[in-house]
């Protein structure tokens, strides 16, 4: 039902879109945009601790704001002198302001896109460009949760023999943990020539090798493609012809809010928004088919 | 045509300086045969099924040749092998590969550059036939031990083998994932045809149902013959290996039985109806003094509760035990029981949140965290590979002790004094159970823990094994053990305990425990229990029925 639903190369142009879109736009209307947005899908996509999380954001972008502008001198408009002497401006404090609110946005979006983003999407993805390459990622991911359970096993193997990282005097603990480190990599090397023994055996390095997927690129999965290009579109006309910029040196100069400019805003928002309004409208409708049985 | 040839093999190691592993070893193999490999560990049979198939095979002197339908095998391209041979190995956890359940079944295919099409066919094919459907998402690392090698059954079959060779693929399951698992491969055998060379502990579970059996004993073939035959053979030439035999055939010979040999359960039980159409005269051992109360005991389990996380359920749900001083105190039970977890909660590692564990009659909680593990009690884990970190086992011995005469003596008491300068991990899996022993036993425990000890070990070490666990009794050491292996437990515990759902349900001597069940019990029980009311060994048995013939 969520987003993570579609196929991975939609996930990708999506948030490579929205991530790039987010950097280069900083025309405030764009800004506020992105801003909101990331903001509201986080939280829809993982709750009460994306509140937290955006409402903690606020007090570093102010920080950030506050530090650039001490420390940039541009622009005509002063508002005081701080005590060594140097002007404040307005122009600094809204470039500063603006990076800040930009910064924001990108770790929000990131959240979203790691919720999104599920480890076997992007080893689908890089399958595509190498299968090989794919399949150290893969190998990669089943290491991590082994080398885990293992150390917890061998950790309790030498507790009970009185060799715990928790037993004796500090020397002998720390010389525990080494060891246990050690044994480790030993397991892992013994193990990892058992393991590439099954891949040769398996016929791995041949060649003409393949990557096995299971996703499926569906007419649903079309109409989106179309849907986030004709947005995309919208969004590279509006760069190209210089509705996203502003200028804070020497004064802030940016590109006016005119009718046809919300032409754009509205294809920025939409793109920005369309995972969630996939995601409330496929949700709104299970809803509504459930409620008639 | 036969499809394995195996003429003249013989070979030998770099480093065995002119020992031969494999000695003039000739087979062929039938298209569609289902072949049993035997022996004791080290006698071979993995190096000869690691030549099956070029990329597995050791590096080494080797003379002789192997022909795969008719061709010799080093000329049978690697893609060919690739699809045609499978191979299943021991463990089942270092034999996958990928992250998914679905990439590892697809794995092959990947390889041999199958189109997205025939993978999807092919892969759905095969989680049909092995059930998988249920966890096809998963993350491998979420599955059991018998999923994992189910899993790589399947993900081989996706390759459409015509051969399957399996070097021990359950000596890591529990009994009831091996038999599940050994059902799979003769499913396979029956219904696709696919030619199965397997080796196996457990022969019990295969031996009825396999064409032939084949035997090596130090690099040779000393026997190669049906199953219903072989018994004899070894009988006759008094192999190490007849007490791998299934308990019925064990049984059989040792009884000095005539005619047709049984194999299993059910044919064992029919000759001994044969042989005893009426109730025999003794029918029973005497009848054993009931358990009565243990006046010191060397540990004590009063109502043990404990769960792992505030919020999960409980895994001890009031575990009560007492062990007497100097004996082998056995706990069976399901997988996932917790019984390991009771051995954690003994040694303090888990730490119960209701109930007492005393040892040695002070509770554990009073004793100094040395004082505890330093001639007091010690667990054996039950992967003997998480205890060694050295480069030889000497090493190992010696990072718990300076004393070289303990660790000269421990080494003699645990046969391994002339594996004492190997690598831990060259060792076979009973080795390393010796050695991994011996370092739990430099600590100069009172009270000896094991977990799982026979997992993974032939019926040949178990025997020495078991008598190092019996000389250690001698010494005044208490064992405590948790184990699936039933067969161990009736013939060398003194007590033997019922776990179930979180509670010890009921104790006993291994006699009257066994000789009341009728499921969880010995193969032996199960073949007599019409004739004989309380045999629970392959000896029991064997005995009451010469006390009947000869009495």
């Amino acid at each position: 039902m969520g987003f993570e639903s579609y196929h991975p190369a939609i996930a990708l142009i999506w948030s490579v879109g929205t991530i790039a879109a987010t950097v280069l736009f900083k025309q405030p209307v764009f800004l506020v945009i992105a801003y909101l947005s990331a903001f509201l899908y986080s939280v829809k996509r993982n709750g009460w601790r994306a509140v937290a999380f955006g409402v903690g954001l606020i007090p570093f972008i102010l920080a950030f704001t506050l530090y650039y502008s001490s420390y940039h001198h541009f622009g005509v408009t002063v508002l005081r002198q701080n005590m060594i002497g140097n002007d404040m401006t307005v122009e600094s404090a809204l470039c500063g302001l603006t990076i800040g609110i930009l910064v924001a946005s990108v770790v929000m979006w990131l959240s979203c896109v790691i919720s999104v983003f599920t480890a076997d999407k992007v080893v689908y993805l890089f399958g595509r460009v190498s299968p090989r390459l794919s399949l150290f990622l893969s190998i990669l991911l089943r290491l991590v949760p082994r080398l885990k359970a293992r150390a917890r096993k061998i950790a309790t193997a030498r507790k009970a023999v009185g060799k715990g990282i928790g037993q004796g005097n500090i020397l002998q603990r720390i010389a525990n943990g080494v060891k246990i480190v050690s044994m480790l990599v030993t397991w892992l090397l013994e193990s990892m020539a058992t393991t590439s023994d099954s891949m040769r055996s398996r016929g791995y390095g041949l060649k003409g090798r393949t990557a096995f997927s299971i996703y499926r690129f569906d007419d649903r999965d079309r109409s989106v493609v179309i849907g986030l290009f004709a947005c995309l579109t919208s969004m590279l006309m509006a760069y190209i012809l210089g509705w996203t910029q502003i200028r804070f040196d020497p004064r802030v100069v940016m590109a006016p809010i005119t009718p046809v400019a919300h032409v754009f805003y509205f294809g920025f928002a939409l793109f920005c928004l369309l995972p969630m309004v996939l995601e409330v409208w496929s949700e709104q409708r299970f809803r509504a088919l459930r409620s008639r049985v | 045509m036969a499809h394995f040839e195996i003429k003249d093999l013989t070979f030998s190691y770099p480093a065995a300086k002119g020992k031969r592993s494999l000695e003039d070893v000739c087979l062929s193999i039938k298209k569609g045969e289902y072949i049993v490999l035997c022996g004791k560990s080290g006698s071979g049979k993995t190096t000869l099924l690691r030549h099956l198939k070029s990329v597995l095979a050791p590096h080494g002197k080797r003379g002789g040749e192997i022909l795969f339908n008719g061709v010799p095998l080093e000329k049978v391209s690697q893609r060919d092998q690739s699809a045609k041979i499978g191979y299943v190995m021991q463990d089942p956890d270092d034999q996958i590969v990928t992250d998914k359940v679905w990439h590892e079944l697809a794995f092959g295919l990947e390889s041999l550059g199958c189109d997205q099409k025939t993978m999807r066919a092919r892969v759905a094919e095969m989680a049909c036939y092995f059930g998988i459907g249920d966890w096809f998402h998963r993350d491998v690392a979420n599955l059991s031990g018998g999923q994992k090698q189910l899993l790589n059954l399947a993900s081989i079959m996706a390759m459409q083998p015509e051969v399957l060779i399996l070097d021990e693929p359950t000596s890591q399951l529990d009994p009831i994932a091996a038999s599940d698992f050994l059902n799979t491969v003769r499913k396979i055998n029956l219904e696709l045809g696919t030619t199965v060379i397997i080796t196996e502990h457990r022969l019990e579970d295969i031996f009825p149902y396999a064409d032939r059996a084949i035997v090596m004993d130090g690099g040779k073939v000393i026997a190669d013959d049906t199953p219903r035959r072989i018994g004899k053979l070894l009988y006759e030439q008094g192999s190490d290996m007849f007490s791998a035999m299934p308990t019925p055939v064990r049984v059989f010979y040792g009884a000095g039985g005539e005619g047709e040999c049984p194999l299993t359960v059910r044919e064992g039980r029919n000759w001994l109806s044969r042989v005893f159409p009426e109730a025999p005269g003794v029918s029973s051992f005497p009848a054993e003094d009931l358990a009565e109360e243990v006046a010191d005991p060397a540990l004590l389990l009063k109502e043990l509760w404990f769960r792992y996380e505030k919020d999960s359920p409980d895994i001890l749900r009031g575990v009560s035990a007492e062990v007497a001083t100097g004996s082998l105190y056995a706990i069976v039970g399901g997988n996932g029981a917790g019984k390991s977890t009771t051995l954690k909660a003994i040694c303090g590692i888990c730490k119960p949140y209701r109930g007492k564990v005393k040892v040695f009659g002070k509770p554990v909680e009073k004793y100094k965290s040395g004082e505890l593990f330093h001639g007091c009690l010690a667990m054996l884990p039950q992967d003997p590979k998480s205890l060694f970190v050295k480069k030889t086992v000497r090493e190992d011995l010696e990072e718990m002790t300076r004393d070289k005469a303990l660790i000269e003596q421990i080494a003699a008491t645990c046969q391994i004094t002339e594996l004492l300068d190997s690598h831990p991990y060259d060792l076979s899996g009973g080795e390393q159970q010796r050695a991994a022993l011996a370092k739990v036993l430099l600590t100069k425990p009172r009270l000896l823990l094991l977990d799982e000890p026979t997992k993974g070990i032939d019926s040949f070490f178990k025997e020495t094994f078991a008598a190092i666990l019996g000389q250690l009794k001698e010494q005044g050491i208490t064992i405590v053990m948790v184990s699936h292996d039933v067969e161990f437990c009736a013939r060398y515990a003194d007590r033997v305990s019922m776990f179930f759902d979180g509670q010890i349900l009921t104790t006993d001597t291994p006699r009257r425990f066994f000789g009341s069940n009728s499921f969880y019990t010995t193969a032996a029980n199960r073949m007599s229990r019409h004739v004989f009311q309380n045999a629970v060994t392959a000896g029991d048995v064997v005995e009451l029925y010469k006390r009947n013939r000869e009495g």
